[in-house]
């Protein structure tokens, strides 16, 4: 008896997700390899539901006698719940149509020497190149997950992923200052990791981050670099896009659809299959089949993400964006690969005309920014001063304002698009705002 | 005990400095009302053991689900530390701990697991209902979760300790919405050391008017005029900054690369100024042993203006030739510990607080927060969820959503005044892992050092 007919038995509907992970990684710390780890752990997480009442058990196991027993427990939650009249169902069958996604088994039984001598170098490169710098933290491994999503309405999917990554994290001490961290990644889906252009690219910033600039500046023209604004983005934009809170009514968005929201120039969709995904899906975390959803096209609100549940509730019906948190079990909407389309000029020309202003590559404290809302109060940090189209120096300052007015009025984007794999995958483009309010923190 | 046996295998067969293993079986509850719905009604087993190998001067680890798999998990991990160490030129040692071989009771009262799970369903709809009765408020998600079981950390040292181990944690997300605008406000409670009982006082009476507070002061509040100015924080905000600013620098594997690395021993702020990563009552962060089986010690991180102790680990003990006061801790079995804050707080001074507002023309009174996040160079962010105008010594209207920043270094030394009252707040800390931990302290005054980041 397979384990979903034996779930049957307790309840009127079941999934069952099985999420086994094997990874490696190497550790940095201060300019050494500090440690070196391994892990295999299956987690199985069953979601059944009796008389529209839902339970959930997670188990550390993919062993058929444990999950078993989690079928059982899950069903006495299911009856400690409440019943949930808006439940309809688990999603049904589906026809994938996900592209021939090219998968690297070298990445599996990838060694942990591997990483070591890549880190080594990268460290070695680092300290050659600048004796100030320091690698104070990064890592380089690879992780492998199997993922094999099953109901009781015939949805039978498996899934496998692979991919490695690596990181530095480098600060320059200069007598008694300490510039801020420089952080910088490459992540693949093979094992070619560009560990030049992660030595490179901090370096090149480094440089820069000695030279402290106050800024006494209440307005500037600021360049967001990638990684900064899919940190803002995360966490204003994002959730905005849930249909959950269409629903609810505590989205801006919500009576947006077919409008003008955004500058014309900006096109948003979540793409799974895009060349540079790190995250290509042929199914959701329901098994509902993945696709290329249009967001924002040219600045016009398109429509929102669904899960299956809000999806139902809606009559839009999921557009494959469940995921699941690992800790609850529960289905949310999510982002699974954020593009956002690059414009024409290089990044390099976004800044040349610019004769006072700065550049962006990361925020403190964008998970403070209010979801509801879009308005967020961050700290640019790392920052750099731009004279005359060059990079003078580093520099603190306060950003405030709302994603929706930041967002309306963009004044240029790069064509170049950099994989980001912080705070959910997206390929994002460096963007420059005008005139934005700031307020100098840096002394 | 079969782990004693393993221990005996590993110190026969692995040839290495030092060998851990920690091993966890805990039972999980976590339950979600969003709006009416129960949209997660979850319990977890987990368990499993994370093993630790320190071998030719540097660290391996792996875990495993299986104590039959002890002996792999051992080897493994013992192969990545070899593999580690041809990244090592200087060969990691432990600082000496006294061995010890104990058992931790747990401080609760009343246990999660003996209230029946129809209460807690009951506790939470209650309150859910006592925040929708304010008709501002649109939507809510409330998440209770509480955990029981064992933990066991056994050693080739021979420390031999069992943790009865348990928390119970409640995060409250609610929307509002008035003619102004949206807003939303965030409330945390937790304990390690109460159980159940935790929330008889924090009573869903209490907990309701304390969100609603926070929520209609930014429904009702106005944009704040970015720019520096001076600022009395209360004790959620001082203890975020201590947490935020300042903690993070005293990590000392963050110090190291900080500019708190040069100041150790120095006047860093004036001599009123005290603060401190302790076992406080009901604290958060508080425990006996740390994740190694060091006994926690409190740390005196600024004492008297000067930069005195930091937290440490074994590792960062040895590597800086003091003794460990138990910062080592683990999020679970499945990663490694790493230094982290417990309960971090500014000691009591003695002013009140009709003393600290006098004499500010135009300042802001800063009572709650949302998120907050420091950098190497000491510049910290702290979101801002409840805040007042000060005028002419007097609190005046709300402010909206903000947050503030500043140079720690540079703010320390523009403290002014301190109170005589203490408070502390319950969260979680995120450096890679999560930790429990609480911060807070007095009433403090800044003269100047924080920026407010404002639309206006």
């Amino acid at each position: 008896m397979n384990l979903i007919n034996y779930g049957e038995k307790f309840f009127d509907e079941l999934e069952i997700a099985k999420y086994k992970r094997k990874e490696v990684s190497v550790e940095v710390e201060l300019n050494q390899i500090s440690m070196s780890s391994t892990g295999d752990r299956a987690v199985t997480v069953i979601r059944g539901i009796k008389d529209k009442k839902l339970g959930i058990f997670i188990v550390d196991s993919d062993d058929e006698g444990e999950i078993k027993k989690g079928i059982e427990q899950a069903a006495k939650n299911a009856m400690a719940n409440e019943k949930d009249e808006k439940w309809e169902g688990l999603p049904g069958e589906q026809k994938y149509n996900a592209p021939n996604i090219e998968i690297n088994y070298e990445i599996k039984n990838a060694s942990p020497d591997f990483f070591v001598n890549l880190l080594n170098e990268a460290i070695k490169d680092v300290r050659a190149r600048d004796e100030r710098a320091m690698v104070a933290g990064g890592a380089a491994g690879s992780s492998w997950l199997e993922m094999r999503i099953s109901n009781s309405h015939g949805i039978d999917i498996m899934q496998e992923f692979g991919s490695t990554f690596m990181y530095l994290y480098v600060a320059g001490r200069a007598g008694n200052s300490v510039t801020p961290g420089i952080m910088d990644f490459d992540v693949r889906r093979d094992m070619q990791l560009d560990k030049d252009f992660v030595v490179s690219s901090i370096l090149e910033k480094l440089k820069y981050a000695y030279n402290t600039k106050k800024s006494d500046k209440n307005v500037g023209n600021v360049v967001m670099e990638p990684l900064a604004l899919a940190e803002l983005l995360y966490f204003t934009l994002i959730p905005a896009i849930s249909g959950e809170r269409k629903v609810k009514n505590t989205t801006p968005l919500s009576d947006k659809v077919g409008q003008n929201v955004l500058d014309e120039k900006i096109t948003i969709y979540d793409d799974p299959w895009h060349p540079m995904s790190t995250n290509p899906i042929i199914a959701d975390d329901e098994g509902v089949a993945a696709r290329v959803n249009k967001i924002f096209e040219n600045g016009v609100f398109n429509g929102f993400l669904w899960d299956n549940y809000w999806g139902n509730i809606s009559g839009y019906g999921s557009t494959g964006n469940g995921t699941r948190n690992l800790s609850t079990g529960g289905i949310g909407i999510g982002v699974h690969n954020l593009v956002i389309e690059g414009g024409k000029k290089s990044k390099e020309e976004l800044m040349e005309d610019m004769e006072d202003g700065f550049l962006i590559s990361g925020f403190q404290g964008a998970h403070s920014s209010n979801p509801d809302t879009g308005d967020f109060s961050v700290v640019a940090n790392p920052a750099f001063k731009i004279e005359n189209g060059k990079i003078v120096g580093s520099t603190v300052f306060m950003l405030s304002g709302n994603v929706y007015s930041l967002l309306g009025n963009v004044a240029d984007i790069s064509r170049e698009q950099r994989k980001i794999v912080v705070m959910g995958n997206g390929v994002i483009p460096h963007m420059l705002f005008e005139n934005l309010k700031i307020a100098p923190v840096s002394r | 005990m079969e782990l004693d046996g393993i221990i005996d295998w590993a110190n026969k067969n692995i040839k290495a400095e030092y060998v851990e293993i920690r091993g966890e079986e805990l039972s999980k509850l976590n339950i979600e009302l969003k709006d009416g719905t129960f949209s997660t009604f979850t319990s977890l087993k987990s368990s499993g053991f994370g093993i630790r190998v320190l071998a030719e001067g540097a660290w391996g680890f792996s875990s495993t689900t299986k104590i039959e798999e002890l002996k792999d998990a051992i080897e493994k991990a013992y192969k990545m530390a070899k593999a580690a160490s041809r990244g090592r030129y200087e060969k990691i040692k432990l600082a000496d701990i006294k061995i010890v071989e104990d058992e931790v009771k747990s401080k609760m009262k009343i246990k999660p697991e003996e209230v029946d799970v129809q209460e807690k369903v009951k506790r939470m709809k209650e309150l859910e209902k006592e925040l929708k009765k304010d008709k501002n408020v649109k939507s809510t998600r409330i998440t209770y979760q509480d955990t029981s079981g064992t933990k066991v950390l056994y050693t080739s040292e021979r420390t031999k300790i069992v943790w009865d181990m348990g928390y119970v944690w409640q995060y409250i997300w609610a929307t509002g919405k008035n003619e102004r605008g949206m807003a939303a406000a965030r409330d945390e409670i937790g304990s390690v050391d109460m159980g159940w009982e935790l929330f008889q006082e924090e009573n869903t009476n209490k907990v309701s008017k304390r969100v609603l507070k926070k929520l209609n002061a930014q429904l009702n509040g106005v944009s704040p005029k970015r720019g520096e100015y001076p600022v009395v924080a209360g004790p959620i905000i001082v203890g975020i900054i201590a947490h935020e600013a300042l903690g993070h620098l005293a990590e000392a594997d963050l110090t190291i690369n900080s500019p708190f690395r040069d100041l150790i021993g120095k006047q860093i702020a004036p001599e009123f100024v005290n603060m401190s990563d302790r076992i406080v009552e009901n604290g958060f962060g508080n425990n006996v042993y740390d994740d190694e089986g060091t006994k926690i010690k409190d740390v005196h991180i600024i004492k008297n203006g000067i930069l005195t102790e930091i937290m440490l680990n074994r590792e960062y003990a040895a590597r800086w030739g003091m003794e460990p006061n138990g910062h080592a801790r683990a999020e679970n079995y499945t990663v490694p510990p790493i230094i982290r804050m417990r309960n971090t707080v500014f000691e009591r001074g003695d002013h009140s607080f009709e003393e600290l507002v006098e004499g500010i023309k135009f300042g802001y009174y800063l009572v709650d927060f949302r998120g907050g996040q420091a950098e190497l160079n000491s510049s910290f962010q702290v979101g801002v969820q409840e805040g007042y105008i000060i005028r002419n010594g007097e609190l005046a209207e709300s402010i909206k959503d903000t947050s503030i920043s500043g140079i720690a270094i540079d703010a320390l030394k523009q403290i002014s005044a301190v109170g005589k009252d203490f408070g502390i707040e319950m969260g979680r800390c995120g450096k890679g892992q999560t930790a429990f931990v609480s911060s807070g302290g007095p009433h403090m005054r800044f003269d100047k050092g924080i920026v407010v980041g404002g639309q206006q």
